[in-house]
């Protein structure tokens, strides 16, 4: 949230002036005037860039009115999906509100966010229908600029025209642009449809069967994202659709690729931003025109004017880029994502200089980032809702591993667009790429950002995404890019769980013979990479994008590896989503807890949304079929994505509602596993495409309705038709967390499990070796669903293990399966274990009433039991702060309470020590502590011959030393404790 | 049983129809009350119930008239609320009487002056307690209980209704002692925290303003929050409160009041008086105290085990517990006594030996260096003066005030 408010201010330092001047520079004013009132309403971000012009053409000062009206548009639409968001987007909603219905005039019925926008144009009221239902706004209102202006854009609708609208009509350009380059009519209205769909959701639909289902599957992804993100997801698809259009319908690709990138690029900035809050996902979308979106809800929020200064720097990129690149249209766009990132530095200087360096920063990343920038967004989006309820470590993570699955859901729309209208892009990308300092530009932009932009961006593994956007080249039509899409998110899904990912080649995977070998590990390299992947696959979009991302990867990475030990180990090119993934799971079970419980609702009310919006598509759609497979295709995947995503988090939870999503979850993905054996040839045949697709969509369904059931179905089905009986007999087998049904091959049946136990009790080997094996037996148990004596026998041992060497999370992941296990009447040692709990509960939670309440649990049985007597006879020594008692328990500590008592010796003993500091006069001898505090003979009971005498003194000393101790040798050369001094 | 005659039974609905809007029209909050109060089991309740059960179609009534039907989201599902409970279906009872609650609250809403608050805290009352007994229902039935949530969270909403400014903030201490015990029932005590900042942080209301009985819940519930915090003199300053402004004929809110009270006030070295703790009888207490005066380590140890399940689910038992060091602090000062008797000017050396043997004879198994320690603790906690020489092991105590009171002030920790 700071981020993103810091975001915001910078921003609104920007001088409206600035954008003023654009407009100067522009001649479009005239055409911006027609706009500004269509513009003006319909949509916040990207037509922050409209504001732009519409602003110039209008008024300076109006810009704020439209962008309140956007805004309002905008906050509707998001307080339906986002209750955070919706707060402030309220109240921006409402100035918006009262600004906006003069502009709209005739439009009025649009301002109201409600969805219902009844278009007098009748060309577009098809198209606005779709838009309609789903109040964006601002769209609406784009539209009805379209229709209105239809005419005057047409003339302008030249790009070169488009550019000289500045960044700001980059967007609208994009809109535009549909017109000119193809009919005006018909493409501006499917290209709206494709917003309003994105922003509704439900008009997915619509998008798909119009022309731009690979939109459609970017908008979904969105969606997919998080009903917190869905709404700048929705700006994002936005934003890809506009990229894409930019790319199809511009022939000047890279100019598009461009903006797209920038686009991408911004969102990341607002991304970092949007990390802690809703807002964030806003710009993120906006990136393309993700910075305006972002702008207008932060001004929003704190003002008005900050709106305004972004587009101003939107503006003034448009200039750098209209001197550094042909199209101006274009280079709009990259200012206008340079802006949110730029904001602050750049702020309101009209300088062109600044600008231009903004903007070459942004293009830089734009191209890179392009398609993943969309990927990202979508991830962004998500993560911000998980990050606000969960820390902001975990928010990281979580955030990145969103963006896995959502990634490759971009990825592949972004393909089928290129692929489609790729050819023309192939030429116009690489002189764009080229022109865009991409190192310049990553790096500026990672010091404006700060950590927060190079979080983001280090969520994406550079060699999987460009793996994945290799995949996706290959795709031809849009089918293909979904199953490819669906292909790869398992394949990275495997990978993660193999832990393969960071191993694993990517460029060298199999499923896409490209022969880039320069894609894999280069961080710089990247320009030159990406031309000539462009060059060859025509969809250098994509793969810019990873080698833009390798720099900001690193950075991330070095974060993260703060944060988690894992981090660190990917950092050198670990794929981002493994990385997240990870560190979650073995750091924070508990986090990730907090943020199933956060997804699951968030899951279920988009997969009504979802739901809803198809139904209102596909009776609007009359030819759709077609295209409604594919939306259903792209949402399923989106879903799909979420769901795996969930899985993996719980995975690491041993609850059994948790193994039981783990079960659907692998269910699920059985279908998946069959298309992924079929992934290899996937490429290679078309024909082969269809039927993968019928399988996902089916596997999708199934996720669906398992999702839109809600949680509360999953008890309705039959899980004992649906348990595996294994086969392996392997007594050795590493633990993979699955990411896909478990194949009976692979599981051990329950006899083997058993001789795994004892090989695993009687072996030689280290604590990780030990873990890894019993956690593979406990996955094997859970998916056989086998809940028995062995079953506590495994978590009893693991337990132990995890207590001998302190790994406290681990053990309680075991702790918390044996109390449901004992609570199913399983014998076992439950007295032990009861001991270690009341223990855990003594040292580590300083919480009373925990610890009233399980004492007054235990049973009179369990108060004889003599591990249980002694742990509460640590109970009386810790509270009473009986030194002496404590440690001669802990010298005879039965089991392992040793090991759990071994956290608090350091505590008790500092305490001890003060309090004899204190209590004693003149001196106390070092032998007495070193006696008295468990030093002589730690652990080991009863063995101190006289060299471990002298060694716990010598230790004492040493400890005594450290924590501050005066020490004294008195005339018996016996060393004591000054405790006056002390 | 009895039914009445569909005359009868549209009588009886058509009379609480008439009495509801009545009341509502004069502000006549304590008969508006009255026909909220489920759990008071009124026999006109009663015979309107069965009146309800008997003639189905009571909305057809309210819709009849102008009069009724302007309260029909309050009076429906009132009606199927109240139907329910006759039936003993309690859950469904439950539901409904939400529904309903939440129609009044928005009703109550637009009521600018605060004249149905009776009315009000009537329905806080009833939804905490039918959520409890639905809950008795719902995990008899093995299912999981959870109505007692549900009404925490609609009392919160009452809390927002009434928190705000205005003369109905006076009845948000209720709803507050209300949610209180709901969350106390529930263990979820942490929630209380911010319905406790909100009270506490208002200016603009003085907390002497709200009505007596709320204030003397609100302090005793939030005297328990710091007992568990083990902050004594806070518990002891809110729990004394209660207690002085409580009604004094009500003997079983003072004995629940003195339940924690005392404890606080044992670890504040305040002790009680044998009758007090007879006449609330309270005399789980009495061997703690004996045990205090007498620095019998002993028996507290026993008195602390025999009560130990009662002394856990109340949650003082941790705080009686800490009562050892006192103890240990009489005895020596015992000893100090004898010795003094015996040989003034040696008296404030206290050999560690003597203090171990006065333990043995207590039964209190404990070797010199424990009892070494304890000395050192007590020492250090300040219930002793002086200091301690290891190598003749020896307490060597202050000359003067070498067993300073506590005084009200809790044992340093």
């Amino acid at each position: 949230m700071m981020n993103q408010a810091t975001n915001t201010q910078t921003l609104a330092s920007v001088d409206p002036n600035a954008v003023e001047n654009r407009y100067v520079v522009n001649a479009n004013q005239g055409q911006t005037s027609l706009y500004v009132p269509s513009t003006t309403g319909s949509e916040a971000a990207s037509w922050n860039m409209y504001r732009v012009e519409n602003h110039p053409a209008e008024s300076g000062s109006f810009s704020n009115s439209t962008y309140h009206h956007v805004q309002h548009s905008e906050p509707s639409s998001r307080t339906v999906q986002d209750g955070s968001n919706a707060t402030s987007l309220a109240t921006s909603s409402s100035l918006g509100a009262a600004n906006t219905q003069p502009d709209y005039g005739g439009y009025t019925s649009y301002s109201n966010s409600a969805g219902t926008y009844s278009h007098g144009s009748a060309g577009y009221q098809g198209y606005y229908s779709g838009y309609q239902q789903q109040p964006n706004p601002s769209y609406s209102q784009p539209v009805g600029a379209y229709q209105n202006t239809g005419a005057p854009y047409q003339p302008i609708s030249s790009f070169q025209n488009t550019g000289s609208y500045a960044g700001p009509t980059s967007y609208s350009s994009t809109y535009y642009n549909p017109g000119d380059y193809q009919t005006a009519g018909g493409y501006p209205s499917s290209s709206y449809t494709h917003q309003t769909t994105t922003w509704n959701g439900s008009n997915y639909a619509n998008y798909t069967t119009q022309q731009y289902s690979n939109y459609t599957q970017d908008s979904s992804g969105a969606y997919a994202a998080g009903n917190a993100g869905a709404n700048s997801l929705h700006y994002q698809q936005h934003y890809k659709q506009w990229a894409d259009y930019y790319n199809q319908t511009e022939v000047s690709c890279a100019p598009g690729t461009e903006n797209l990138s920038v686009v991408s690029t911004s969102t990341q900035l607002p991304q970092v931003s949007q990390v802690p809050g809703v807002s964030g996902g806003y710009p993120t979308s906006n990136s393309q025109a993700p910075t305006t979106f972002a702008p207008p809800w932060r001004p929003e929020s704190s003002s008005s004017q900050t709106p305004l200064l972004q587009p101003g720097a939107t503006v003034t990129g448009a200039y750098d880029s209209y001197r550094t690149h042909g199209a101006p249209s274009f280079q709009n766009q990259h200012p206008s994502p340079v802006q949110p990132h730029f904001v602050k530095p750049l702020e309101s200087k009209s300088s062109y200089g600044n600008f231009q360096e903004q903007q070459k920063t942004a293009c830089p990343q734009l191209p890179n980032l392009q398609y993943p920038v969309a990927q990202q967004a979508p991830q962004n989006y998500q993560p911000p809702t998980q990050t606000v309820q969960s820390l902001e470590t975990q928010r990281v993570s979580k955030l990145q591993i969103q963006t896995n699955p959502r990634i490759a859901s971009n990825l592949p729309l972004g393909l089928p667009k290129l692929d489609k209208e790729g050819p023309n892009n192939n030429a116009i990308a690489k002189p764009a790429y080229i022109s865009v300092s991409l190192p310049k530009s990553s790096e500026k932009v990672l010091s404006n950002d700060a950590a927060d932009t190079v979080l983001k961006a280090g969520v994406f593994p550079k060699s999987l995404k460009s793996y994945v956007q290799r995949a996706l080249a290959l795709c031809k039509d849009e089918k293909q890019s979904a199953a490819c899409q669906e292909i790869m998110k398992e394949i990275i899904t495997k990978a993660t769980s193999d832990g393969t990912i960071h191993t694993r080649d990517w460029d060298a995977e199999p499923l896409f013979p490209i022969p880039n070998t320069d894609m894999t590990d280069k961080n710089n390299s990247q320009n030159p990479t990406p031309v000539s992947l462009f060059s060859k696959y025509k969809k250098s979009p994509t793969r810019r994008t990873k080698s833009r991302w390798e720099p900001l990867e690193e950075k991330s990475v070095d974060k993260l590896g703060s944060l988690n030990n894992y981090a660190a180990k990917y950092s050198s090119r670990v794929p981002l989503d493994e990385k997240d993934r990870k560190p979650i799971g073995a750091s924070s079970e508990g986090k990730t807890d907090v943020m199933k419980k956060i997804r699951f609702p968030q899951m279920e009310q988009k997969s009504a949304s979802k739901t809803i919006q198809r139904q209102a598509k596909r009776q609007r759609l009359a030819d759709a079929s077609a295209a409604d497979n594919g939306d259903a295709s792209s949402d399923s995947d989106k879903e799909q994505n979420l769901t795996a995503y969930y899985s993996g988090a719980i995975a690491l939870a041993n609850t059994p509602e948790e193994r039981k999503r783990r079960e659907n979850r692998s269910k699920r993905f059985e279908k998946v596993q069959g298309n992924r054996a079929e992934s290899n040839h996937f490429k290679a045949k078309n024909a082969g495409t269809g039927n993968l697709y019928a399988r996902r969509t089916t596997a999708l369904v199934l996720s669906k309705s398992f999702e839109d059931g809600g949680n509360r179905a999953v008890e309705d089905i039959d899980w004992d038709a649906l348990t595996v009986r294994g086969t392996c007999q392997e007594i050795e087998k590493r633990y993979l967390r699955l990411t896909s049904a478990p194949d009976p091959s692979t599981v051990r049946p329950e006899e083997v499990l058993e001789k795994a136990l004892l090989m695993v009790q009687n072996s030689q080997k280290n604590y990780l070796y030990k873990c890894d094996q019993l956690k593979s037996i406990r996955q094997d148990l859970t998916v056989q669903r086998i809940r028995n004596h062995l079953t506590v026998k495994v978590y009893e041992a693991h337990a132990r293990f995890a207590l001998e060497v302190g790994d406290l999370p681990e053990y309680n992941q075991c702790q918390s399966q044996l109390k449901i296990l004992y609570a199913e009447g399983i014998k076992g040692c439950h007295m032990e274990f009861a001991a270690y709990n009341l223990l855990c509960v003594i040292m580590h939670s300083n919480n009373n009433r925990d610890l009233l309440s399980s004492m007054s649990r235990l049973s009179a049985e369990a108060k004889k039991d003599q591990a249980v007597q002694h742990a509460l006879a640590v109970r009386a020594a810790v509270t009473s702060g009986n030194y002496v008692l404590f440690f001669r328990l802990y010298k005879t500590a039965p089991n392992l309470n040793s090991c759990l008592m071994d956290l608090y010796v350091e505590k008790m003993r500092y305490k001890a020590v003060s309090c004899m500091s204190r209590s004693y006069r003149p001196q106390v001898p070092v032998s007495y502590i070193a006696q008295v505090l468990g030093f002589s003979n730690g652990v080991l009971t009863n063995e101190g011959s006289d060299e471990k005498e002298s060694d716990g003194l010598e230790d004492c000393v040493d400890w005594l030393k450290a924590h501050g101790a005066c020490l004294v040798v008195d005339s018996n050369g016996e060393m004591q404790l000054d405790a006056k001094v002390s | 049983m009895a039914y009445p005659s569909m005359g009868e039974a549209h009588r009886r609905i058509t009379d609480y129809l008439n009495k509801f809007c009545d009341a509502v029209s004069y502000q006549d909050v304590a008969s508006l009350a009255q026909l909220f109060s489920f759990s008071s089991n009124s026999p006109s309740l009663l015979s309107l119930a069965d009146a309800l059960n008997f003639f189905q179609d009571a909305n057809r009534l309210i819709k009849q008239s102008d009069k009724f039907s302007q309260f029909g989201e309050i009076l429906a599902p009132l009606f199927r609320s109240l139907q329910s409970y006759r039936l003993g279906n309690l859950v469904e009872a439950y539901h409904a009487f939400e529904k309903f609650a939440n129609a009044f609250i928005q009703e109550f809403r637009n009521w600018e002056s605060a004249w149905a608050l009776e009315a009000l805290y009537a329905i806080a009352y009833e939804i905490r307690v039918l959520a409890e007994r639905a809950d008795r229902e719902l995990s008899s039935n093995g299912k999981s209980p959870e109505k007692l949530k549900g009404a925490g969270s609609f009392l919160m909403k009452v809390f927002g209704v009434l928190a705000g400014k205005g003369p109905k903030r006076v009845g948000a201490l209720y709803v507050t002692c209300q949610l209180f015990k709901i969350y106390f029932k529930l263990g979820t005590v942490h929630l209380c925290r911010s319905v406790i900042r909100s009270i506490e942080t208002a200016r603009i209301f003085d907390f002497e303003e709200f009505p007596r009985r709320d204030k003397v819940t609100y302090m005793y519930y939030t005297g328990r929050l710091e007992v568990f915090n083990e902050n004594f003199p806070a518990a002891d300053h809110k729990l004394s409160y209660a207690l002085t402004h409580c009604n004094p004929l009500r003997e079983a809110n003072i004995r629940m009041i003195l339940k924690y009270l005392i404890p606080v006030k044992l670890s504040l070295g305040i002790l009680p008086k044998t009758c007090l703790l007879e006449k609330y009888n309270l005399l789980e207490y009495n061997d703690v105290v004996k045990a205090l005066k007498r620095g019998d380590l002993r028996l507290l140890r026993h008195a602390l085990q025999e009560h130990e399940d009662q002394f856990l689910r109340s949650g003082v038992y941790l705080v009686l517990e800490k009562l050892e060091l006192q103890v240990y602090q009489r005895l020596v000062k015992k000893i100090y006594f004898i010795q003094k008797q015996k040989d003034p000017s040696k008296a404030h050396q206290l050999k560690l030996e003597v203090i171990v043997k006065a333990l043995k004879w207590l039964e209190m198994d404990m070797d010199l260096d424990e009892v070494e320690c304890i000395m050192t603790i007590l020492i250090y906690k300040n219930l002793v003066k002086g200091y301690f020489a290891h190598k003749s092991k020896v307490v060597v105590l202050s000359k003067q005030d070498p067993f300073p009171k506590l005084n009200g002030k809790p044992v340093n920790s």
